[in-house]
């Protein structure tokens, strides 16, 4: 994306110079496309771990022996282990082992790669908030829904996770500020986000201020989720 | 007495739970039309009897027939016929349940508990299901309150919104599950009522009570259990009348 058209300024333009004037332009432009990264590597990997961590919570609950080994294994080890090596792990071990066993070379885009990382951990760490908040919901729910007729899956979907939403909406919350401030995991495999580019100013021009900038930036980012988190929390208890 | 009469039989019931015997060699029936009081101590077994009838308990060992067809077979903890899911959860939805708790969704309104059921489970279109909800709803006087969720509700008015929901999926049966045990002493009269007009209407009734006055008036027949077993049954004139067993009396006595 042109990150001048974005900010309706041209850097040749009046507007810019003007600013100018008073801020280094360049600089703020730097930490505009720091943050648009940052929140791309955030909304994505959230968004896509949310629908695995559904899936592995409820392989968790589940009554089959090895689904429910399998995710618990998944969360063990998500957990267990820390999410910047996760990140290398995605980035350079996997395609260094697959160039190993095939001979081919495998090319990962480190975008793609820290997307999937930072999916991948979120999942397991989503998984136990979904769980938690599904065995929650009083036994009665599902007891109710059974004497009703309805199935396993219609009593999960239609009245147990509904209910349970508005629960894990705070652990929600926290797990989105944690991933939000870990992409800047990612700048070791070379992703230019928010960190990335506030250490290459603070380094490359010697001004001290920019990495309280930088701080300022996830501060005012991760204020804003967690007021987004508690009125999204609000709308859905509005029934209680 | 032809097989298909029984709406609910229940053949050498034993029911486990680890070491604790709560159902010991039970046999049971419910008539169609018979409306059944089961009173006896806590701890007797008369909710876990009624549990077992939908699976929300599964019998140890023994036969449950629901409207003549076999629903649950077992012996020695292992199913000894073959369990169709979708059959029972069929099932299921012939029994209508209200439970002690009310267990009402409190994400949904009145008239969405009464709804929700028939709509994804009958999958009957939202009008129909809505026109034949209001008109549950008025029959337990609750009309008015057709947008109030849950919480907003009195728990009299909770568990009379939880017999409209089950009755909106046309039960053949319900069963109550000590339905005034948790509601505050003045609003167990309207539910009560709710109760006897259903039984009035010929509905087939299995109700694990503990309200006498209840079982007394409206029961074509009292069960009354302790222990685990069913000690005595009989009309309702003979049970509180001229009971039979020590302890029968002695739980009489102590309910006065």
């Amino acid at each position: 994306m042109n990150l001048n058209m974005l900010l309706l300024l041209n850097e040749g333009g009046k507007l810019y110079q003007w600013l100018d004037s008073y801020v280094n332009m360049t600089k703020v432009s730097v930490f505009a496309r720091g943050t648009l990264v940052t929140l791309e590597l955030t909304l994505l990997s959230m968004l896509l771990g949310t629908v695995l961590g559904m899936l592995i919570a409820l392989g968790r609950i589940s009554r089959n022996k090895i689904l429910k080994t399998v995710t618990w294994v998944y969360v063990w080890i998500f957990r267990g282990t820390p999410l910047l090596l996760q990140i290398l792990i995605v980035y350079l071990a996997i395609p260094l082992m697959y160039m190993d066993f095939t001979g081919m070379p495998l090319r990962i885009d480190p975008f793609m790669a820290a997307i999937f990382a930072l999916m991948l951990n979120t999942a397991a760490y989503l998984a136990e908030i979904f769980r938690a908040g599904i065995l929650s919901i009083d036994k009665g729910q599902l007891e109710a829904s059974k004497a009703l007729g309805m199935s396993y899956t219609q009593a999960m979907t239609k009245v147990i996770i509904p209910q349970s939403v508005s629960r894990v909406i705070p652990p929600y919350s926290n797990e989105f500020i944690m991933i939000l401030k870990d992409t800047s995991l990612t700048s070791v495999i070379g992703i230019t986000e928010l960190y990335r580019e506030a250490s290459r100013l603070a380094s490359g021009t010697g001004d001290w201020r920019m990495v309280f900038i930088a701080a300022g930036v996830y501060l005012f980012l991760t204020t804003i989720s967690t007021f987004v988190f508690s009125k999204v929390e609000k709308r859905t208890s509005r029934y209680l | 007495m032809n097989k298909n009469a029984h709406m609910i039989k229940v053949e050498n019931v034993d029911k486990f739970f680890g070491d604790l015997h709560v159902l010991k060699n039970i046999d049971f029936e419910v008539i169609k039309g018979e409306v059944v009081c089961v009173i006896g101590p806590s701890g007797s077994g008369k909710s876990t009897l009624l549990r077992c009838l939908n699976h929300l308990e599964r019998i140890t060992s023994g036969k449950v027939y629901i409207d003549g067809e076999m629903v649950d077979y077992r012996v020695g903890d292992k199913d000894a016929m073959k369990i169709d899911g979708s059959k029972v959860t069929e099932m299921c939805s012939e029994l209508g349940m209200v439970f002690q708790r009310f267990n009402l969704f409190p994400h949904k309104t009145a008239l969405g508990n009464v709804t929700l059921a028939p709509m994804i489970v009958r999958k009957t279109d939202k009008q129909e299901a809505e026109k034949k909800g209001m008109e549950l709803l008025k029959s337990v006087g609750l009309e008015s309150k057709r947008d109030e969720y849950p919480a907003r509700l009195s728990g009299g008015q909770q568990q009379r919104v939880a017999i409209a929901r089950a009755m909106a999926m046309d039960p053949k049966i319900l069963l109550f599950d000590e339905p005034t045990s948790a509601l505050d002493p003045e609003l167990v009269g309207e539910v009560l009522e709710v109760m006897k007009k259903l039984a009035f209407s010929g509905m087939t009734m299995m109700v694990v009570t503990h309200e006498m006055g209840f079982a007394r008036d409206v029961a074509d027949r009292v069960v009354f259990m302790d222990d685990g077993s069913v000690i005595e049954e009989g009309t309702p004139e003979e049970i509180f009348g001229n009971p039979k067993s020590k302890r029968l009396k002695e739980f009489l006595a102590l309910t006065k």
